[in-house]
């Protein structure tokens, strides 16, 4: 049986047995590699989900559309580790309780795509830890090395043309599953802090506290890149926050439900090579 | 419509000088919302208040704005000022264009457009400032004293002596800290022991002190006069209560050959023990990691000898909880590991020794019974040689600070060491002779001219062993050339230190510490005992280097600190508290875990039928000390501080 038929079966099961209300998984999109979510509440509508290498956004986000999770009742996700990530933090942040989620857990190798063992977010500790140890050992792009090269000079020359190109549409933040505030602090206009005008300044603010707003948070699944009308690249930006805390923290965004917001928690041996 | 009055004011010359105040005054007048801009030579002064309080009636003001000194010297002089007149004191902001401006600027005329930038930002706050009505809290009367040093003990004291309530914290066994181990003090040479252990049964006799000794602080919560203290009370495997400290358990205790660390490792102790024969309390506690049963499981020999059945193994830890107003900080200091000192052989000789090791073989109640001889042979050496900062004073080695007691107490070294030991001769070795205090400089001319001190100025540079003498190289500066001694024995004037977990139980407090980790004041000069946290204050060898008069002299200002704040019902607290706007909070917590007061709780959002809606943020106003830390880290802007607003501060910056 191919994966996508395991996983399909999967999905029928729950749904049948009753034991989740919906499943949040990828369908077919508008073009031979684009998939979009689909949200599945009967069994007879299981053969609509498709897992392949194409599946590459995180679906972690649509779990807090206002409500969905008020009944108490179950829902399964199709999730890659980044996405098991994502759901910790979400239930770090207090946004959802994992118990309530069923993992369908999978990951990418290449153009292979491979099962993940487990069905709550808990299961997935082993990938992750590895995920983090790679991470440390390795920068997550070549760019990000290349950036890391440059002056800062030359760096903020970068983000500067980069960003003259943001319209605001937030899509970056309406993709981001870490983007859950209800109300968002460019959306508060007594004061407005962040100029909501597409130009020069107003996009440097907006884009730059959403980088901070993210830190120690962002689980660099892409979304927000893949988001952008206008390509930027939005998660080289977020992922030099995630080398910050895991340098200066250890902290690996989402390691674990019970992880404490790295900027709100304190302990002793922290570093302070900030206070001269 | 705003009506702010503007009172820019010259200080004498201090802004006058470099701040134009008549153009600053000009440029205010026709600022949008002043009514009125004044310029005086002293706002502060009794004509200067009551011009305020006249502006305020006959222009009807609805804000004040003061262009003056830093706030931090005349805020509350001014928002008194307006309250007098009946306007809310939160209406009235200080400009400061004194500090931030006229002080730290040359050029005047950039001073005057920065003054009025300052002034003008100030203006557009004041206009959304809103009334606020000052919060009060009461205060719980019990005091907590940590540290059972003679600083402690005499505060514990001051403060019982005056009815208040003390809870006293020693994390040995026994109270005494440093003082205990001495054997005569300078500059009186009055025996250590006979006037420290009267003030120890005193504090242990005392009806309003409570004793906790082998105790450590584990978590403090809460604000002046009001904190929850959690202290681990460890495990003692004696019952206090029924122990009537008879000694017979120390007598049978197999495991005899424990280096006792109250004669600093010169003298063994059993594995259970008291530090020293005065202890307060007199009853023993179990060392656990050296008795044998707890490390092979059998022995017991101590609970077969004990009359009373006080000794239980199973004894755990145990958690008592505080509820205190003032906290004393009196951790006292350590004496420098010497092992940094490779050159002067410490630890490698056995006749090298520190001057708290020296303390203890002149101490009647030493291992010698106040005999000074040698540990390695018991003989009474012919010739000591002291080296004075071994350690203090020497950047290289990581410690530029003066000891300030090492002078002093090797000048008594000698004078003791002739006392006992009418034909011996003393060699000091120093950079300069400190004695500065009362009766301090007669005190050192008095070893050198009748007890034969003699003193040498110059560094030693290496010492090492021939024919069973410790050799000593040093210069001799002031008559420039190589000495060369024969001694018997070498004391070394080690460098006074902080707690080696001084910075661990700083950040337990919440307080500051230097880079060596002794504790920092609020103000070096004009408030050295408090600290910058309100509510916990500094006394002795903690805070820096100090002899026994200053430790006690700092003690009694504590306690008259503490006895201020208890003689208060309750404390009136600033208005500045966050305030949570429950229609935007999504509930995430994290101000929750960041409020370093605890002071945010979970509230629960209901309809009309009781049915949960959220759960969100919701700030007690009794607990929340205004610090703003909450508002720097809900990211949707949440939380906003009651007099820093988010509209103020943006309308401050604005107006920039
Ligand atoms: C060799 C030598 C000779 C000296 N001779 C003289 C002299 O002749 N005359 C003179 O005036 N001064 C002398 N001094 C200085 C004197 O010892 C100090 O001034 C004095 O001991 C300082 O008292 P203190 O209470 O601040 O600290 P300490 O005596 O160090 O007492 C601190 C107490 O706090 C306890 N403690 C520490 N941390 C904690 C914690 N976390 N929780 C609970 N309890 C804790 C310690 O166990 C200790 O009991 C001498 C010092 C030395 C080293
Ligand atoms: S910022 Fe981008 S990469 Fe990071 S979690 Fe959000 S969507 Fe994913
Ligand atoms: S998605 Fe791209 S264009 Fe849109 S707001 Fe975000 S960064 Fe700007
Ligand atoms: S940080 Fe902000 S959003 Fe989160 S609970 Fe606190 S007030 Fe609410
Ligand atoms: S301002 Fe916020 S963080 Fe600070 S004490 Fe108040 S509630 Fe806690």
């Amino acid at each position: 049986m191919s994966i996508q038929e395991q996983y399909r079966s999967r999905a029928k099961e729950l749904l049948g047995e009753g034991s989740v209300k919906m499943v949040i998984g990828y369908g077919v999109g508008t073009t031979a590699t684009r998939r979009r979510p689909i949200f599945i509440t009967s069994p007879d509508e299981t053969d609509r989900l498709v897992l392949d290498a194409s599946c590459r956004t995180n679906l972690a986000g649509y779990l807090l559309r206002e409500g969905l999770l008020a009944d108490q009742k179950s829902i399964a996700v199709f999730l890659l580790p980044d996405g098991v990530r994502a759901l910790n933090i979400l239930a770090a942040e207090s946004q959802l309780a994992t118990a309530q989620i069923v993992v369908l857990g999978f990951e990418i190798k290449g153009e292979e795509v491979k099962p993940l063992e487990g069905t709550a977010a808990g299961d997935f500790s082993a990938i992750i830890a590895e995920r983090k140890e790679q991470r440390k050992a390795q920068p997550s792009h070549e760019m990000a090395v290349k950036l890391e090269e440059m002056t800062p000079a030359e760096r903020f020359a970068f983000w500067e043309k980069e960003f003259s190109r943001c319209i605001k549409c937030y899509a970056c933040r309406a993709a981001c599953p870490m983007c859950w505030c209800r109300r968002c602090v460019v959306d508060n206009n007594q004061p407005q802090w962040v100029n909501t005008s597409s130009h020069t300044l107003g996009n440097l603010e907006w884009n730059l506290v959403r980088a901070f707003h993210l830190a120690g948070r962002c689980v660099e699944c892409g979304n927000c890149s893949e988001a952008c009308p206008v390509n930027i690249p939005l998660h080289l930006l977020n992922g030099r926050m995630t080398d910050e805390v895991l340098t200066a923290f250890d902290h690996y965004p989402g390691a674990d439900e019970q992880q404490e917001p790295v900027l709100a928690s304190f302990r002793k041996d922290d570093p302070e090579t900030f206070i001269l | 419509m705003a009506k702010i009055g503007v009172f820019v004011c010259h200080c004498g010359e201090n802004i006058a000088a470099k701040v134009d105040c008549t153009k600053l005054v000009a440029a205010m007048e026709g600022h949008p919302g002043v009514a009125i801009a004044h310029e005086y030579k002293y706002f502060c002064s009794e004509p200067g208040q009551e011009s305020i309080k006249k502006a305020v009636a006959e222009y009807g003001l609805t804000g004040v704005i003061v262009a003056a000194c830093s706030p931090r010297m005349h805020e509350a002089t001014f928002r008194t000022a307006c309250a007098e007149a009946g306007l809310n004191p939160y209406l009235c902001e200080i400009a400061n264009i004194r500090e931030q401006c006229s002080w730290v600027h040359n050029d005047g005329e950039q001073a005057t457009r920065k003054a009025i930038e300052i002034t003008r930002s100030l203006v557009e706050k004041v206009k959304r400032n809103n009334e606020l009505q000052p919060i009060e809290v009461p205060v719980t009367r019990r005091a907590l004293v940590i540290g059972g040093g003679i600083a402690g003990i005499q505060a514990a004291l001051d403060i019982a002596n005056a009815g208040g309530e003390v809870v006293l914290v020693e994390r040995e066994a026994s109270l005494g800290g440093h003082m205990a181990q001495l054997s005569e003090t300078f500059p009186t040479l009055d025996c250590s022991q006979c006037i420290m252990t009267p003030r120890m049964v005193e504090a242990a006799r005392h009806p309003k002190i409570r004793l906790l000794t082998y105790s450590e602080i584990e978590k403090v919560e809460g604000f002046i006069g009001n904190f929850n203290v959690t202290v681990r009370q460890k495990a003692r495997f004696v019952d206090m209560n029924l122990c009537t400290g008879c000694g017979e358990c120390m007598q049978k205790c197999p495991a005899k050959k424990i280096s006792g660390e109250f004669d600093c490792g010169l003298a063994n102790r059993t594995a259970i023990y008291t530090p020293f024969a005065q202890a307060v309390p007199n009853k023993p506690v179990i060392d656990s990691e050296h008795c044998i049963f707890f490390k092979n499981g059998k022995c017991k020999a101590c609970q077969r000898v004990c009359p009373t059945d006080a000794i239980n193994f199973e004894m755990e830890d145990e958690l008592v909880e505080l509820e205190i107003g003032a906290i004393v900080v009196a951790t006292g200091f350590q004496v420098q590991n010497t092992a940094l000192y490779g050159e002067y052989g410490y630890g490698r000789y056995p006749d090298v020794l520190t001057g708290l090791q020296f303390e203890r073989l002149a101490s009647a109640s030493g291992p010698t019974g106040g005999k000074i001889t040698r540990p390695s042979d018991g003989k009474e050496p012919e010739t000591i040689v002291f080296i004075q900062c071994a350690g203090s004073r020497d950047p290289s080695k990581g410690i530029a600070y003066c000891s300030k007691i090492c002078c002093m107490y090797t000048a008594k070294h000698a004078m003791l060491y002739r006392h006992k030991n009418h034909d011996g001769n003393s060699r000091i070795f120093y950079m300069d002779i400190r004695a500065a205090g009362k009766g301090y400089d007669e005190f050192t001319r008095r070893a050198i001219e009748e007890d034969g001190a003699g003193y040498v100025r110059g560094r030693v540079s290496k010492l090492w062993q021939e024919n069973g003498k410790l050799m000593v190289r040093g210069a001799d500066t002031l008559l420039g050339r190589p000495v060369e001694v024969a001694a018997d024995m070498v004391v070394l004037a080690t460098a006074m230190v902080p707690q080696p977990d001084s910075k661990e139980l700083g950040k337990t407090l919440g307080i500051g510490y230097d880079e060596y980790g002794f504790f920092n004041e609020a103000h070096l000069k004009l408030r050295p005992v408090e600290t910058a946290t309100a509510g916990i204050f500094l006394a002795g060898a903690c805070q820096s280097p100090k002899d026994i008069p200053d430790s006690v002299a700092q003690a009694s200002a504590c306690a008259s600190k503490v006895l201020a704040l208890f003689s208060r019902d309750k404390l009136e607290r600033e208005p500045v508290i966050a305030q949570n706007n429950e229609a935007t909070c999504s509930g995430c917590w994290g101000c929750v875990l960041a409020c370093p007061y605890n002071a945010i709780e979970k509230k629960d959002l209901t309809d009309r039928s009781g049915n949960l809606i959220r759960r969100v943020a919701s700030v007690n106003a009794g607990l929340c000390q205004g610090c703003g830390t909450c508002v720097t880290f809900c990211r949707s802007n949440s939380i906003d501080l009651a007099g820093f607003t988010e509209k103020q501060i943006f309308a401050e910056v604005m107006g920039l």
